[in-house]
């Protein structure tokens, strides 16, 4: 018993970050319409912004904070530089400009820092508490709880103010919108950079664990993704749900089914994907799109 | 400059230019040092691989990260079939049909499901791939990997090992190439663009997206297993680092660059993919993956079509500067009123 | 005074001419309407005003020149178009959608002031005032799409096609209610109708366009009088 609250306490807790990740990649879907397969590699990129000011004596919290400003501003400049010109266009195009930038980011992480692996220090204490018989780390509950900070502070946003009202009628129709003077170009930079300040989230609470590199993530955006997809494109709920759910079965799947043990654990989020994708092609929690010729 | 295009559109003129390259490319390797032989061998594995991958991508539209994964069974098979002494035309033939089958199977399944899927389905194959060839060690060598000396030189020939390689890889190469040529100057092709434009439209023409996906995926799966087979004749020796995923981002990158959706932009794609590591590495190792991204984020923005569409855009800006009539229609800001209607623009799951 | 000024104004879509030289005004407190068969650019004049098509020639608003601003700037300067299709964010409940139309404004207590207005004026909304927009029938959505071009307070109001889909009996309550409001609020009006008997009940003059020009231009009186009009438009 012990060990299964563990496994499903620590799936959490890599699912949540694996959520982080993917409420990035909702929120530029919603606003731009595209999937940004550079939002892992721009979340490591903020990590290194961090760990530049740790170095430099800069309490933990207060970097990671400033990593999350830099990166606002970071997303929204990609937005209006390098994405603007591809939205609106064929989506695969715009897919390959993505995987461009993700070259680039890896390539600049790389090029500054190096590929060794960087020591990034942890938010959270390194202890843990006894539960029910099962060890479970503050770091994993902490994780978790800044997950569901993320996400009653994005529904704040997004239900409760102005911002996050213009933010969803731009991401609905753009063109109507405009037409009650929304300013629909800015509108989509602040979605890039919330989307990039959450990659920073994402970026900071796993880098303790990993150890910072430049493909630090490239696996966590793989999980984010089929979080998104088998969550529904455009249900942030069902790309949190999703997550996590990635997180605990990967774990109970590494653990109890000797198969697939933990070298192949990456195998379960593209099980879960196949079989829901299936039985159900517009995700858990998805809409049902409309194809016009 | 139109009358050197008019001279090139002569059909005598293009066989006469394509037997001096075959000249030039069979007398070459008698007269270059092996460094040089070896990088064009490498040149010409990796140009069938993105060859493959344009077929599906370039062509048909759908996104493909997963062109490693075929690549590296292929040479998995080759080793596999060399270390256990099969005939070397059989291995060969076991190369490109046993992913192609694969590929077929995969494209079975997800050729249903829509874009993205397809894409997270291909982004599976390497990333799985890997801990899976290290597990099934007895066939695959594990971590290790396998060797495989099977290119040496024959000695009827009388050619260095370097030479020798380079003439299989070539070789077939150049046959993959002139198959490819055919598939898509064809009908298969005509139907694989219109299933890339517009699925509905195509249908509607009686083309069926999901027969085209599927053949262009096995296609392609078949390209990347010979790729393989070459990949081994030239380095002789396989493991599972050769499927790694980042692989698949770089083979889509040479794609792009080269040029999507053109024949000729695989070849440039290939020497792309080999020759700007080779020349990054030298200068600064760390400086490989930010020139990679430069270069794809500046073709996408300044050359859409890849390398090969060079000739024709500087072709169209001296038209313009003579004061001929620009072709290209100037951008106009799409009419609102579909998207005034508040209706849902498709979104690919 | 004159609120709104074209003059021979062209528009293209890529290739495609659709204007070819339309020229009308609205004064100000006026309503101006825009007739003609399908086809004709009665849209696209509108279009051409908030600034979601490219054009040439002369548009100005108030007197100063807005042709080729981009659509959200000519908001900003007071002109709210209800586009054809309405343009209805699906998404979104009712009472967002109204809020949306607020966007530009800060005076809190004028917002809500507004709102109740519009929700007497549309009591459909009020029943539905926390439904998505997209449950809405197509005249309710009608009423959503007005109010929400009504919230932003405009000098100059762009309503096009508003009967387009709509049963006789609701597109004539749309169209009362468009009175009231046109009574209540002396908002300028240009109104892009196909059904000339409807847009009469609201506006003062009409232009009549045929393939992208004016053919024929008077008031109301002067239009329901005539031979043509009769026959192509009012059915005889």
């Amino acid at each position: 018993m012990g060990t299964f609250i563990q496994l499903v306490v620590d799936g959490l807790s890599t699912g949540s970050i694996y959520a982080a990740l993917a409420l990035a990649i909702v929120l530029v879907n919603q606003s731009t319409g595209l999937i940004n397969f550079a939002q892992g590699a721009m979340a490591v990129f903020s990590a290194y912004i961090a760990y530049v000011f740790v170095g430099w004596g800069v309490p933990t919290i207060l970097a990671i904070l400033i990593s999350l400003i830099i990166s606002f501003v970071i997303g929204a400049v990609v937005e209006r530089l390098l994405i603007r010109r591809f939205e609106g266009g064929d989506p695969d195009t715009a897919v390959v400009v993505t995987i461009g930038l993700l070259t680039l980011f890896t390539g600049i992480c790389g090029w500054l820092w190096g590929y060794n692996n960087r020591q990034f220090p942890s938010l959270f204490p390194l202890d843990t508490i006894n539960v029910f018989g099962a060890v479970i780390s503050v770091r994993s509950l902490g994780t978790i709880a800044v997950l569901v900070a993320i996400m009653l502070l994005l529904q704040l946003l997004f239900i409760g103010t102005k911002l996050g009202l213009a933010l969803r009628a731009v991401s609905f129709n753009p063109t109507s919108a405009a037409l009650s003077g929304l300013p629909v170009g800015r509108l989509l930079m602040v979605g890039w950079g919330l989307a990039a300040a959450l990659g920073a989230v994402a970026g900071a609470l796993v880098a303790p664990q990993l150890t910072l590199t430049p493909t630090m993530m490239d696996t966590a955006l793989v999980y984010a993704l089929a979080a998104v997809i088998i969550g529904g494109l455009n249900s942030p709920i069902g790309a949190v749900v999703a997550a996590w759910g990635i997180g605990v079965l990967e774990n109970l799947g590494a653990v109890y089914v000797p198969f697939i043990g933990h070298d192949l654990k990456i195998a379960v989020p593209f099980i879960i994907l196949f079989v829901v994708l299936l039985l159900r092609p517009q995700g858990l929690f998805g809409r049902k799109v409309v194809v016009r010729v | 400059m139109s009358q050197v295009s008019d001279l090139l559109r002569r059909p005598w003129v293009r066989w006469l230019i394509l037997l001096v390259v075959a000249v030039v490319l069979a007398v070459l390797p008698l007269m270059l040092p092996v460094f040089v032989n070896q990088t064009l061998t490498r040149i010409g594995v990796y140009a069938v691989a993105v060859l493959g991958l344009n077929i599906i991508m370039g062509y048909t539209g759908q996104i493909m990260l997963g062109q490693i994964f075929f690549l590296g069974v292929g040479a998995y098979v080759t080793a596999y079939g060399v270390v256990n002494d099969w005939n070397i035309v059989v291995i060969f033939i076991a190369a490109c049909v046993i992913p192609a089958l694969l590929g077929l199977i995969i494209a079975f399944a997800a050729a249903r499901l829509g874009g993205l899927a397809i894409a997270m389905v291909t982004i599976a194959l390497p990333i799985i791939g890997v801990p899976l060839a290290k597990r099934l060690s007895d066939l695959t060598g594990g971590s290790q990997g396998t060797s495989a000396r099977f290119s040496s030189a024959p000695d009827w020939t009388g050619l260095y090992d370097d030479q020798w390689q380079y003439y299989v890889v070539i070789v077939i190469a150049a046959v993959a190439f002139a198959l490819a040529y055919n598939l898509v100057r064809g009908k298969y092709g005509r139907a694989m663009r219109i299933v890339k434009e517009n699925e509905a439209v195509a249908r509607s023409m009686g083309i069926s997206p999901y027969r085209y996906k599927v053949m262009a995926f096995t296609i392609a799966a078949l390209f990347g297993g010979a790729s393989g087979f070459l990949y081994m004749v030239a380095v002789q020796y396989t493991s599972p680092e050769t499927m790694a995923f980042h692989h698949s981002i770089s083979l889509l990158a040479a794609m792009v660059v080269g040029g999507a959706a053109s024949i000729a932009g695989s070849l440039i794609g290939g020497i792309y993919y080999v020759l700007v590591p080779q020349v990054t590495n030298a200068i600064d190792p760390t400086i490989t993956a930010i020139s990679q991204g430069v270069i794809l984020v500046a073709v996408l923005f300044l050359l859409p079509g890849g390398l090969v569409s060079l000739p024709r855009v500087i072709r169209r800006i001296f038209r313009r500067r003579s004061g001929g009539t620009d072709q290209t229609p100037s951008p106009q800001p799409t009419p609102p009123a579909t998207q005034a209607e508040g209706s849902e623009t498709e979104r690919q799951a | 005074m004159t609120l709104l000024e074209l003059e021979d104004v062209t528009a293209s879509y890529g290739n495609v001419q659709v204007l070819d030289g339309v020229s009308l005004s609205v004064p100000e407190n006026g309503a101006v309407g825009i007739l003609g068969a399908n086809g004709a650019g009665k849209t696209t004049t509108l279009r051409a005003i908030s600034g979601t098509v490219r054009t040439t020639g002369r548009i100005t608003f108030e007197g100063r020149d807005i042709r080729g601003l981009r659509p959200e700037q000519v908001a900003k300067l007071g002109i709210a178009h209800v586009p054809e299709g309405r343009g209805t964010l699906g998404q979104l409940t009712v009472r967002e959608n109204l809020r949306v139309g607020a966007y530009l404004r800060k005076d809190r207590k004028a917002i809500a002031a507004d709102l109740d207005y519009l929700l007497e004026l549309f009591p459909q909304l009020r029943q539905r005032i926390s439904s998505s927009a997209s449950a809405l029938s197509g005249g309710e959505q009608q009423m959503l799409a007005v109010g929400r071009a009504v919230m932003a307070k405009p000098r100059l109001l762009l309503l096009d096609e508003a009967s387009l889909g709509l049963a006789p009996s609701t597109a004539k309550a749309v169209y009362e209610a468009v009175q009231r409001l046109r009574k209540d609020s002396g908002i300028a009006m240009l109104v892009v109708e196909q059904n000339a008997n409807l847009a009469f009940t609201v506006v003062d003059s009409a232009t009549v366009l045929e393939t992208g020009r004016n053919v024929l231009t008077g008031s109301s009186a002067e239009l329901k009088g005539m031979d043509e009009i009769r026959r192509a438009y009012l059915g005889g």
